[in-house]
């Protein structure tokens, strides 16, 4: 399920995804490079260029911004040559020089000849690094594809899974129909930023639909923008089951269910279903009582606790009573 | 026709969860089964009518089952009662 904890992330292809964003200009003529992109952090090479070569993070990409162009100017031409040189004696997979600055004369033919890419941006060294980073972790993020259904049900995204031909795409329409928002339907990629998980539909079936019957079609077409989106936070997974009067099903909801995707946890509502009944407005409530949840109200604890002060009060009602012989 | 009464022996009474407990064991009877507190009877096999009697510790609860199994519906559902939810502490 999950594909790439080790993803390999070709330079080439991060170019062609960041130079409209980040606005690179390769300073090379080829864009392959020893080493691919392996990680999502990036490493600022001013303590190599010195000569502490302890923790040259080489395998990141290095990003040469205005202390490093600083430093090396004030070396003379053969000392700057020999700081270069140090950051070659390791594999690299790509330098980029921010802040539009002219790297030292000696860099770009030495990573010619090492093959190692070289490109430059305009933007700002922090800036820049912030939105590196954040690409970086969007592209490392763990990621998963899952069989189901997503619908923005009332603000609340909900994973509608179960075995293949339950309904799952019928109460995604049913639940877009009332005015809900379809994210994907069939497939839905997983990815986690933090402890979040986003779901959204592969784009080449984005809000497409396969309802059996009928067909294909396009859930956007007919009901419009905004029925669709295309991206949302996944919060619950509404299991469907066909219904199995052998079967316990959680009747109180003082429990609550967690299922474990990418790492983290989401809630479980484990729903039984037989044809007719009505899996849309429960769709609904789970959305409507999940947000009561998430503001601290939770209807089958405050149900419990205002029955056992009822029963306690009762209890005393009657004591009193009991001596109560005037 | 069959009758028996079981008396709530745990302090805080039939609160939510053990109501839950009891619609369950109640469920897995063919019979027909209620349960009733000072003379309102409700379906047994109704988490909200069970929880809404709210029998307090000390109460008493007539069950009543008719059906193929009702002999042993109400045996153990009265021994639920008295002896399983008053073992629960709290």
């Amino acid at each position: 399920m999950e594909d790439n904890l080790r993803y390999v992330y070709a330079v080439e292809q991060f170019f062609n995804e960041c130079k409209e964003e980040f606005r690179f200009e390769a300073l090379t003529p080829s864009l392959s490079s020893p080493i691919p992109i392996t990680v999502p952090d990036v490493h600022r090479p001013a303590f190599a260029l010195s000569g502490f070569m302890e923790f040259y993070l080489h395998e990141r990409i290095q990003v040469i911004g205005e202390t490093e162009i600083v430093y090396l100017r004030s070396l003379d031409p053969p000392g700057q040559r020999e700081a270069v040189q140090r950051l070659f004696t390791k594999a690299l997979c790509c330098i980029i020089i921010a802040k539009g600055l002219e790297p030292p004369p000696d860099l770009v033919p030495l990573a010619i000849e090492h093959g190692v890419p070289v490109l430059r941006t305009p933007l700002l060294t922090t800036p820049f690094l912030h939105m590196l980073a954040d690409h970086l972790e969007d592209v490392f993020a763990p990621r998963t594809t899952v069989h189901g259904s997503l619908v923005d049900v009332y603000g609340v995204g909900l994973l509608f899974s179960g075995q293949s031909g339950i309904g799952k795409s019928e109460i995604a329409l049913d639940l877009v129909e009332r005015g809900h928002r379809l994210v994907a339907d069939d497939v839905v990629e997983i990815i986690r930023r933090g402890d979040v998980l986003i779901g959204r539909g592969s784009e080449h079936l984005r809000h497409f639909m396969e309802i059996r019957g009928i067909g294909i079609i396009n859930v956007m077409d007919i009901f419009g923008i905004r029925s669709v989106r295309i991206q949302k936070r996944i919060e619950v997974e509404v299991r469907l089951e066909v219904w199995d009067p052998k079967k316990e099903w959680d009747r109180l909801g003082l429990d609550e269910k967690h299922v474990e995707m990418l790492g983290t946890k989401i809630r479980q509502v484990v729903i039984p279903i037989y044809p007719g009944k009505n899996i849309t407005v429960i769709a609904e409530s789970i959305s409507l009582n999940h947000m009561l949840k998430v503001y601290g109200i939770d209807a089958a604890k405050r149900f419990n606790t205002q029955l056992i002060d009822m029963m306690e009060s009762d209890r005393k009602t009657r004591r009193y009573l009991k001596y109560d012989t005037e | 026709m069959v009758t028996g009464i079981a008396r709530v022996k745990n302090k805080n009474g039939i609160h939510l969860r053990l109501a839950g407990e009891l619609v369950k064991a109640a469920t897995r009877f063919q019979s027909r089964v209620t349960v009733s507190k000072d003379g309102r009877e409700v379906d047994a096999k109704s988490i909200l009518g069970v929880a809404g009697l709210g029998a307090e510790f000390g109460s008493e609860l007539q069950f009543r089952a008719e059906g193929s199994d009702e002999n042993d519906a109400v045996a153990h559902l009265v021994s639920l009662v008295e002896n399983e939810f008053a073992r629960e502490t709290n």
